[in-house]
Parts: structure tokens; sequence; C-alpha cells
């Protein structure tokens, strides 16, 4: 096993997190800048990172500030919006080469933190403001980015089934916000939004590759010129029961192929002790290939292509989705049942459980080969608040066995059945 | 076992053919947990009509390649998968145009998992029963691409583009042609494609080269595979115009999504004179089309393009098309501003400080990719297939020239070999 240390500081109220390693042929740096969810806040803060994008005070024009990027041999950089448990989370990613395989000039992590700082701290502005031409482009991209979501099926149905399962808890927002939120922001409100989230939210910026945490330190000094007020943490996000009686919602769209999602409440979340019990129960539930979905609905009955679980930790879900034909419903809907009382009952397998402890210590490994799944991995310990190494969390998934798998069975209950189907015979 | 250092890049590979053909190659990565390992056929959905030195000629159904692909994991004592999860292993397969891979990746037993994988693709099972049952499966997996809208333009446009190639035939097939499919037939293509000299192995992580080189010599030596007469493939004439125009599909999409792009004639090259084609045309493309670029500015300033226009180069010994676009509220008109906007740059050419600033780009992106076991197995195979070697990458875009670049340009945007693929949604006009 790996040994993996972060080296850790504050400054500024910013938490900084580096990882010296010799092992990738770049750096790579990740700030991550949460809020809770809210309808008050949300489209504001997904819309920030679309404008910031557009330009700074050293490369007011978005061709200037693409084109640094490229003269930094092609640094990747690129920003994500999603929810972890209550939180919206912005990320930023930078993913920029190591100096020692071209001749660079100045430090090419200096180059890059400045620029990442640059981004988020010193936009273009006009009158004090972000400019309005960008503010108005971004607010119909960002329009279009939602609109979007129903061209991937997949994706669509996840999404609803979340919506209607958490219909009444903040949660039920989409990560980029609300279209109907759009029209009235202006090139003011959203900087005012800008500067309070900059000052009060919880900021974390890793970087991982060939170097120290002193180098780090230096440059973001000089880098983010910002100004913080507060030091705040992540809370917890506290798992909801489900609803008393299990609710079925059926969309229509043009489709040839049904998908079938399923959305369950488990009281386990990444902080508690039994969150290697809730990986084992996804893990033997649907995680892989060899999972009771993927067996029973894909390879006995032939139902479907894809049948799998996924577990948010950070939220207490577990969902389920399968691409089904249409008059295939009620048959997938009873066989997927079937394995969920067949872990209640403890119906597990001795195979099934050393297959899936395997697939998940593998998975966890191989984490530990990308620089940016190490730091996500990091990042939720600072969510949670519980800190487990990657040893640590195989060592606990190893103990697990059938009974506590069942005890966990028992306390998921699912919430929402969700079919997103064709339109013949509406 | 030849060791080739490529000191620049601070990597070594391993190579060394078997005697039954099988070629292998070890690239140890230090530092690494996982290994990565791809075992590689050169057979892809085109290989429909082919026939072996001395046997007959065979036409087999579309989606067969596929289909095979799939069957593969099935053996007499169960499952694969399941076999790999006892390991630790996470694998999977894919099939291209051009090549079918196994692959898995793993933390531990290393040896072990890379015999599973070895041993399953050189030991199929097809009955009458597990294939007709693959054909629900399968079915699925055809539906669920015909929805997809983003699968559907991608398709469309080289169904548009190429009238006789199967180049333009579904990966997987249709649930027609897929019925056609039996336990024979596959055998048939099994013998034909899956021999070892047909094959590639590449592994990739925190290994030691001889050890891992040793066993598969050792389990190569335990199995006999009868002597494989040459392959030979049949294409059948291909027109040098494109097949239709304009492809419309109708789905429900938010926007409408247009791709284009440009058939060529097939380069007849392999090997660096192929690679100097396929990365010559992509700073091409990256130049005009780039985030960075004048004409992309100016588009999304237009709201004719959204942040996924993208474009890329296909090219193969006896195919090769570009392919750009993304999202937009009027395909006729991005088509038009764009033919409108190259037109007018072809005069003067492109500049030496935009070539410079791509060149730049790709060879950090080159740099990237080495981070990855994952892209540096599928990219090195699929090179390799084409005569290529992926470590040739960052000399030939060294001694590629603005001339080089500006005399493509001209060449490439020939704008009687366009073609257009539009998905809409049904209400949209």
């Amino acid at each position: 096993m790996k040994h993996i240390q972060f080296e850790r500081s504050t400054w500024n109220r910013i938490r900084l997190h580096v990882l010296p390693t010799d092992q990738f042929k770049t750096f790579a740096i990740s700030v991550y800048i949460g809020r809770p969810l809210s309808e008050d806040t949300v489209t504001a803060t997904a819309l920030t990172p679309f404008v910031l994008r557009r330009g700074t005070q050293l490369y007011p024009e978005t061709r200037m500030f693409r084109e640094r990027l490229d003269d930094l041999y092609g640094a990747g950089f690129g920003f994500d919006i999603y929810k972890r448990g209550d939180y919206q989370i912005v990320q930023l990613r930078m993913d920029i080469i190591n100096d020692r395989f071209v001749s660079a000039g100045e430090s090419l992590l200096k180059q890059g933190l400045q620029f990442v700082g640059e981004t988020l701290t010193r936009p273009a502005k006009e009158q004090g403001v972000f400019r309005s031409k960008y503010v108005d482009a971004e607010k119909v991209t960002l329009q279009k980015r939602i609109e979007a979501v129903i061209n991937d099926k997949i994706r669509y149905a996840a999404e609803r089934c979340m919506e209607e399962m958490c219909r009444d808890e903040p949660y039920r927002l989409h990560a980029l916000g609300e279209i109907k939120d759009l029209a009235d922001v202006t090139p003011q409100s959203l900087y005012a939004r800008y500067e309070q989230w900059l000052r009060t939210a919880p900021i974390d910026l890793y970087v991982v590759g060939r170097t120290t945490l002193a180098e780090v330190e230096a440059i973001v000094q000089q880098a983010f010129s910002l100004e913080r007020t507060e030091e705040s943490g992540y809370a917890v996000t506290a798992a909801k029961p489900a609803r008393a009686e299990t609710q079925t919602i059926v969309d229509r769209l043009d489709v040839k192929q049904g998908k079938l999602n399923m959305g369950l409440r488990t009281p386990i979340t990444y902080g508690d002790d039994r969150y290697p019990v809730a990986l084992m129960y996804n893990g033997v539930l649907g995680g892989y290939p060899h999972s009771k979905l993927f067996t029973n609905v894909r390879e006995k009955a032939s139902l479907a292509y894809y049948a799998s679980s996924r577990y948010d930790g950070h939220k207490g879900i577990v969902s389920i989705q399968s691409g089904i034909q249409i008059d295939h419903y009620e048959k997938a809907v009873a066989i997927i049942r079937e394995q969920l009382a067949a872990l209640t009952q403890g119906e597990i397998s001795e195979t099934e459980l050393s297959q899936t402890k395997a697939m998940i210590a593998n998975q966890l490994r191989e984490m530990q080969d990308s620089a940016f799944e190490l730091i996500s991995f990091d990042f939720n310990a600072i969510l949670s608040g519980k800190t487990r190494t990657v040893a640590e969390l195989i060592e606990a998934v190893s103990a697990v066995d059938a009974a506590a798998i069942a005890d966990a069975a028992g306390k998921v209950q699912l919430d929402t059945i969700y079919f997103l189907r064709d339109k013949k015979g509406e | 076992m030849n060791a080739i250092p490529y000191a620049h890049l601070n990597e070594t590979l391993y190579h060394e053919q078997l005697p039954n053909g099988l070629d292998v190659y070890i690239l140890p990565k230090e530092g690494f947990q996982k290994t990565y390992a791809t075992f590689s056929t050169k057979y892809g959905s085109i290989d429909n009509h082919f026939q072996v030195a001395g046997g007959e000629a065979v036409k087999v159904p579309d989606g067969i390649a596929h289909f095979l692909e799939h069957k593969m994991f099935e053996e007499p004592d169960g499952d694969v998968f399941s076999r790999f999860a006892s390991h630790g292993a996470s694998a999977n397969a894919f099939t291209s145009f051009d090549r079918t891979a196994y692959l898995f990746s793993s933390t531990e037993h290393i040896a072990t998992n890379l015999i599973t994988l070895i041993n399953f693709v050189q030991n199929p099972h097809f009955t009458d029963e597990n294939v007709e049952k693959e054909k629900g499966i399968i079915g699925e997996e055809i539906q669920m691409y015909q929805d997809n809208a983003d699968w559907r333009c991608y398709f469309g446009l080289i169904e548009a583009m190429y009238a006789a190639h199967p180049v333009h035939i579904d990966i997987a097939g249709t649930v027609e042609s897929i019925a056609l499919i039996t336990k024979e037939t596959l055998y048939e293509c099994y013998r034909t494609f899956y021999h070892p000299s047909n094959m590639s192995l590449f592994v990739v992580g925190g290994v030691d080269p001889a050890a891992v080189m040793q066993a598969v010599r050792d389990n190569q030596a335990a199995k006999t595979f009868r002597p494989q007469g040459v392959i030979e493939r049949f294409f059948p004439d291909e027109p040098a115009q494109v097949h239709e125009a304009l492809r419309l599909t109708r789905l429900p999409v938010s926007l409408p999504k247009c791709l284009f792009g440009f058939k060529e004639r097939p380069p007849a090259a392999e090997g660096r004179e192929l690679l100097k084609l396929e990365l010559t045309t992509k700073l091409v493309l990256d130049i005009l089309f780039s985030a960075s670029s004048a004409v992309y500015q100016e588009l999304y300033d237009e709201q004719l393009i959204s942040d996924n226009f993208g474009h890329e180069y296909n090219c193969n010994a006896d195919y090769a098309y570009s392919m750009l676009g993304g999202d937009t509220p009027d395909p006729e008109r991005l088509v038009a501003s764009i033919r409108e906007k190259v037109e007018a740059l072809k005069p003067g050419g492109l500049e030496a400080a935009t070539f410079e600033r791509s060149r730049k780009k790709k060879i950090g992106g080159f740099l990237r990719l080495l981070n990855s076991p994952e892209s540096i197995a599928n990219e090195f195979t699929k090179y390799r297939f084409k005569g290529i070697d992926l470590f040739d990458i960052l000399a030939v875009y060294e001694s590629i020239t603005l001339d080089d670049v500006n005399a493509r340009f001209r060449e490439h945007f020939d704008w009687h070999q366009l073609a257009v693929s539009v998905v809409r949604s049904p209400e949209q006009a």
C-alpha cells in the first residue's frame, strides 16, 4: 500500500492541501468552493464560474484567456458544478505539465496557480462589476446547458427520479440552478453574490505533484488576492427517511427504450461507522458486473444491457438504473425487488462477499494512480468531518459480514420508482 | 525481449514477438498501483468480408464482431466477470471499426488476472442457447443507442458520407442483422481473427517486465495454434463523392445537433506517413476551431455554437474524414458561416504564431496522456494496427511545418466533399 500524506496549512481562511509526489507528469490543481444548496443562491452560484472563465483583469478578452492556457502547453483547465450532500460545490481544475519535460522558463506550477488565482479573484470588470457582455452570453449558455439534460435520456431519468424523490428538500435543486432565475440576474447582482461567496464560502485548494507545501504557500499568497471574513467549514448532511409509501412516477417522451430508475434512502452516510457496510451493500446489489442486478436483470433474464446501483454516501441515497423494453416494466421491477428482498434476508454467498470486497479494495487502490481521484477522496473527509485513509477503509470493508449487510439492508427503504417511457397508448 | 528507451519521456517500452506471432508489449510505470492490460485483435465492424489464404471468401452479418466480443465473456464453467472479481480485477471490452479489445485493470494478482485475460479470449464457448440469449441483451444496447442523440448524429454523418464502405454500418448492427448470427458464424470469425498472429497484448503499470513476459511466453508455449495464412479483407468500391449531402434524424432534443465534415480519398498510407497526415490535419482543425480560435469566439458570440462544439479527424488506410459541430439553433447558418470564415482565411493561410501555439498545446496534451495507463494502452494498440508507433507522435509534431499545415488546410476544405448530419426534435421545423 502506498503511503499518501497530504501536507496541510491554512492561509487567509483557505485550507491548503499539498501532496508532494513524483508519480505524475503533471501538476494537478483543484479548488473547491461550497455553499449550502438553496433556492436563493443556486442559480447565481452556478452562473459564476461560467462568467469567470470568460476573462480576467490580465486577460480581459476570452481569446486572450484561452491563448494563455494554450501557451502553458495546453494546460487542461475547467470547472464542475455538482451537489455533495446538501451543498452545491464549484470545483476549478487545472492539469499542467511538469517543467522537467519541456523548457518552460518560469515554473509552470507557479504560472498555473497564478492563472487559477487570477481567474477566481480578479475577473474582468466594467464599472466595478462583471462585464455585461459576458454575463448576458453566459446566461444563455447556462440556460442551454440546463435544457440539454433531456438530450441524454439516462441522465434525464436519473435526475427526474431524484427531483421527485427529494421534492420537499433543497436536494431537489439542479446543481446548475433554475432557468426561471436567470432573467433577473444582472452584472451588479451577480457580482455582489460572487463577492459574498468568495468572502464567506469554505475554500479548499489542492495541489498534487513534484512540489512542497512551502512552495505552494508562497505562490498562493501572491496569486490569490481576496478578502476572507468567515472561517466556515462544512456541516454534515443528515440522512432523511423515505416516504411512508413508495411513489411511482411515469414520464413520457419520444423514446424507444424505457428507463427504469429507483431511489432508496439509507440512514448511513459517509461519516457513519457503518459506511463500509453500506459500500458492501451497494457492491453486492449492483456496483459491479458480478452483482445481483447485473446477474439477474441482464445475464439471467436478458432484460437489459445495463442494470446497476450507485451509493451516494454524502446524501444517504442508493439509486438503481436500467434500460429496458417498455413492456418489460413489471417483470424488471419484480426482479429488482427480489434482489432487494434477498439482501434484507441476508441471502449473500461467500463468493459474492469475497468478490465484492476484492472489487472495492481494487477500486480504492486504483484511485491512487490518479491525482484528481486522490484529491476527490481526500475532499470527502473535509466534507464529512470523517477522516479515513485508503488502508483503513479497505480494512473496514474486509471485515464486513453478511449479517451486517442484511442489517443495513433492513434500513434501506424504497422511496421512488421512476419510469421514462414512450408516448404510445397515452 | 527488446527494450526500447524513450529517454526524453522517461519511459522504456519492452517488446517481443512470440513464436506463434503474438506481439507482446510491456510498459512499466514506476509508482503506479494499477496494472492495465489490453488483449486486442485487429478485427472490427468493417471486417465483414474476408478470406484466409487457402480458404473461401466469407461474408458475415452486420454487428458480428461486437456480438463476438459479448460472447467471449461466457465460459463453460461460468462467467468471466466473476473470475476477475475474485481477484479484484475490473474487466471490460469494446469493439471499434477496426479492432476489438479485451481489458482488465487491477492492483493485485496481476499474473493471475493476465492469464485469465489471455485464456478467456483464447477459449471460445458458443452454444445455440447462449447465442440466442445474447440477442435480447444486445437488442437493448442497440435501442439505447437509437435513443442517444449524439450517437445518432455522429453515425448519421458517417452514413451520409459512405455508400458502400462498411465503416457506415453501425458497430452493433441492427436487431434484424444480429438475428442472423449463429454459433457457426461466430466460430468462423473467431478462427480467422483471433489467431495470435493477428493480435497484440499490451501491459502497462507497476510491473516487472521480465516476469510478465515469462508468464506470457509460458502460457502461449503450452497452447497449439494451427498456422494461419494471410487474411485478405475485401472492401467494396466506395464512390469519391458523399452518399447524401444531408442526413436528418428526428429525436427529442433541446436544440438541434449538427455535425458536418469532409470525406477524403482513401489515404492508402500507413506508418509514419499516415501519422503525419493525421497530426497535420488535427493541427489544422485545432488552429481553426479550438476554443481559443477567432472563428470559435465569433461563432460563440453569434450564439451559433455552444461549449460542446468540437472537431475530430479519423483516418485509416482506406477511409478518412473530418467531423465538426455540436448543438446549434441553426444548422444551415452554422455551416454557411463556417464556410465563409474558412474561405476568407484560405488566401492568406494560417499564421505562424497560432500554428506554434497549437503545436505546443498538442505536445502538452501528449505528455498528459502519458499519466493514464488506459490511454497509453488504447492509443498504442490503435496506432500499432496501422503500423504507427505512438511514441513517434512528438517527433512527427516537431517535423510538421507551417507550409505542411497550410497545404493540408487548402486541400481538406473541399466543399464538394461536404456532408451534414442534423438531429432535430419532431416538433422543430
